[in-house]
């Protein structure tokens, strides 16, 4: 299949810090890519790079056979970054014919696109009022749509959902899977790790400016993650139980958030009696239990010792 | 090679967004107007087009005089005699002198005469005195009151010699009355100088000064806007979050530029011919453009260079700024300080020396100058060439250095 884009030993320093380590990647074309990893791992920048804004300080980026920093490269590339990038004394409408001029589109063909992008957002009702009375959400909604205005062939969508409600949140998942289905190639920047594992054919999750491992979802978890999680809803918080759970857990992983404990475990049906006996010795109320299977949440832990979202 | 539907994306969002921000229409359209109408309101006042009428004091000692030169005749003809239909003196009787000395030295009038006892008599009889004072408020005020009471006696003086000799005459065998009226008129008044009042092409009026003001009002808006203009093009998008978008998108950097400064440029146009039909007609400047002569087309390349150099300089003062904030405030006061150092708003000759040597190099004010000198005193294309090409290469190298700043910022902010 036909490579969309190749990332050759990238290197990115800003002064003294490094911001992306030596990273290589290939994403090919129809494929949904997902750059897993916490606030600072290097994600943006390498998005930056990918999208021609910054050159790298050592290695090689070639978008759809060519360098992104060349015109006719970054007119096929739709990117939606991290903040919205919408004008606030401008209607939704206008702040698209904006974006549909620099993608040399114009007259009825320009408005025809913009009408047809802001319906698929579900912001048409609201194509005549001023940006600066959406919320949120619907900025968000709106960037999106202006980083399909040039029909991208590789669509780059940077924590696409983050401080999204739920539903806004389904909505944009929705939009992602039928642009995946229209064969459009797509790199996704996130910290969600459901959102990768429900939306990508593969996954790099990265990690202080290092792509640590890169595969499918199911072989990542499979390779990386435990057996099983065992998740506990305790009545009440008490964090001395975690220590004593630890000697249940495969390599003494346990996650405690808020009230609820994750033990990961190789053997759910051996460790699973023992650990709710443990807790219930030391005087703990269970409101729930599940045994689920791993997540990319739970692949990150192995592999860095550290949680996602801390 | 330039995409015009990118160039005309920034155009038409600059446009949108300048005319519905409130702030940006006071400052660049209400506040030059507001400052058209104050200089030619409260500097200039209408009144400032009539001929001065001069406060005078008299005290008449020669009172109850039977002569037809009397004081009481003198005081008349003060308050008869007029200038262009505008009555000259305005007169003020006093009983003594201190208190008329008293009234000049706290400015409440301009002058004074003190008519003695047998005034009217010595003149008719021989020559009579007259005591004139003139207040001295300033060294120009001075030259003016004196010339017009002088003016006055001297004329006074004329026409009495003028009906002395007449009167003389009636005694005089008619053989030599022609000698006799030639030596005396020779006598009284030995040049017969003849005053023709020659208008030049523009004199100075209150129309003119308006003109000027106008002209400043929009040179200084222009200083303010442009310098604005130039400093916000990238620090503005990096502000909003929408710079790095925008690099990613097909658009070139050029287009940008384009955009951006075509975008201002429309916006100093319509601000400038509001500020010159504000001008023209709500205060009476004198604004002339026709046509039909060449170095009236001078005048909108004029106003283009005035602009590129201050978009140029603002995006220089960019440099400087890391926020819209800190760009907005260094191009006010960059703006204030130039407003008077300039030349632009405040005249030149009002200005110290060192002052003026700025502004005499700052090349904004050339190309005001010349704008000013076209509009307002129909200069010739040959006297203002060279401030002409002056302002056209203190453009290119001013919007030049611009475009450097410019660059280096688009390559910093991408990197942040």
């Amino acid at each position: 299949m036909e490579i969309a884009l190749r990332v050759e030993s990238v290197f990115k320093k800003f002064g003294d810090k490094v911001a992306v380590n030596n990273v290589s990647f290939e994403v090919k074309r129809g494929e949904t890519y997902s750059l897993l990893g916490p606030n600072g791992a290097g994600k943006t920048t390498l998005m930056s790079m990918i999208a021609g804004i910054v050159e790298p300080t050592k290695g090689k980026i070639e978008v759809l056979g060519g360098d992104p920093r060349e015109r006719r490269i970054r007119a096929m590339i739709g990117y939606c970054p991290q903040e919205p990038v919408v004008y606030d004394e401008l209607t939704g409408f206008e702040n698209m014919m904006f974006y549909a001029g620099l993608y040399g589109l114009s007259g009825q063909e320009a408005r025809s696109r913009c009408k047809e992008l802001l319906e698929l957002v579900g912001l048409m009702e609201y194509s005549k009022k001023m940006v600066r009375t959406y919320s949120g959400g619907m900025k968000k909604r709106l960037s999106f749509a202006i980083a399909l205005i040039g029909n991208p062939a590789l669509l780059m969508l940077d924590e696409p959902t983050t401080g999204m409600d739920p539903r806004v949140r389904r909505l944009v998942w929705e939009l992602i899977e039928k642009l995946k289905e229209e064969g459009k190639t797509i790199i996704l920047a996130t910290h969600y790790m459901e959102e990768a594992d429900v939306l990508s054919d593969r996954v790099a999750i990265m990690d202080s400016g290092r792509k640590i491992v890169e595969g499918t979802p199911e072989e990542l978890k499979r390779k990386y993650g435990p057996k099983a999680v065992i998740n506990i809803e305790l009545a009440e918080p008490k964090l001395e139980v975690v220590e004593i759970i630890k000697q249940y857990a495969s390599e003494r992983r346990v996650v405690f958030d808020g009230n609820v404990l994750r033990v990961h475990v190789d053997d759910p049906d051996e460790v699973t009696p023992k650990v709710i006996s443990e807790l219930i010795r030391h005087g703990c109320k269970l409101n729930t239990l599940r045994i689920s299977r791993p997540t990319l949440e739970d692949v990150f832990l192995k592999l860095t010792g550290r949680r996602l979202i801390e | 090679m330039i995409r015009w539907s990118a160039v005309k994306a920034f155009i038409v969002r600059d446009l949108l967004e300048v005319f519905r921000s409130k702030e940006v229409m006071f400052w660049m359209i209400a506040w030059p107007i507001f400052w058209v109408l104050l200089s030619a309101y409260v500097f200039v006042p209408p009144s400032t087009e009539q001929p001065m009428t001069l406060s005078v004091g008299v005290i008449n000692y020669d009172v109850g005089s039977s002569s037809p030169m009397s004081g009481e005749r003198f005081i008349e003809i003060l308050n008869t005699t007029k200038y262009k239909d505008v009555k000259l003196f305005k007169v003020k009787i006093y009983e003594n002198e201190t208190k008329m000395i008293e009234d000049i030295r706290k400015g409440r009038l301009d002058g004074g005469f003190v008519i003695p006892k047998n005034f009217g008599e010595d003149i008719i009889i021989g020559q009579a005195k007259l005591r004139v004072y003139i207040g001295v408020r300033d060294i120009r005020s001075a030259q003016i009151i004196g010339a017009i009471l002088r003016g006055f006696v001297e004329g006074m003086n004329k026409a009495i010699s003028i009906r002395k000799i007449e009167e003389t005459l009636k005694y005089v065998p008619e053989n030599i009355s022609e000698f006799i009226r030639s030596w005396g008129l020779g006598i009284a008044m030995p040049i017969n100088a003849t005053f023709i009042e020659v208008k030049p092409k523009v004199f100075i009026s209150r129309a003119t000064i308006v003109g000027w003001f106008t002209i400043g009002a929009l040179g200084m808006s222009m200083l303010y806007s442009g310098l604005s203009i130039g400093s916000l093009m990238v620090v503005g998008e990096k502000d909003r979050g929408t710079l790095k978008r925008l690099l990613a998108s097909p658009m070139t950097s050029t287009e940008m530029l384009l955009g951006k400064t075509l975008a201002g440029l429309i916006m100093l146009a319509i601000m400038s011919l509001l500020v010159i039909i504000a001008g023209y007609t709500l205060c009476g400047a004198r604004i002339v453009w026709n046509p039909t002569k060449l170095e009236h087309w001078l005048v909108p390349l004029l106003l283009m260079v005035a602009a590129l150099i201050t978009i140029g300089l603002g995006s220089l003062l960019s440099l400087l700024a890391r926020s819209v904030r800190g760009a907005s405030a260094l191009s006010t006061v960059l703006g204030l300080m130039l407003s008077f150092f300039a030349g632009i708003w405040f005249p030149k000759w009002m200005m110290p020396t060192w002052m003026r040597i700025f502004a005499d190099v700052f090349p904004a004010t050339w190309a005001i100058d010349a704008i000013r000198e076209i509009m307002v005193y129909e200069a010739e294309v040959g006297e203002i060439i060279h401030k002409v090409i002056g302002s056209i290469i203190a453009a290119i190298i001013a919007y030049g250095s611009g475009i450097i700043a410019y660059r280096y910022l688009l390559r910093k902010y991408a990197e942040v």
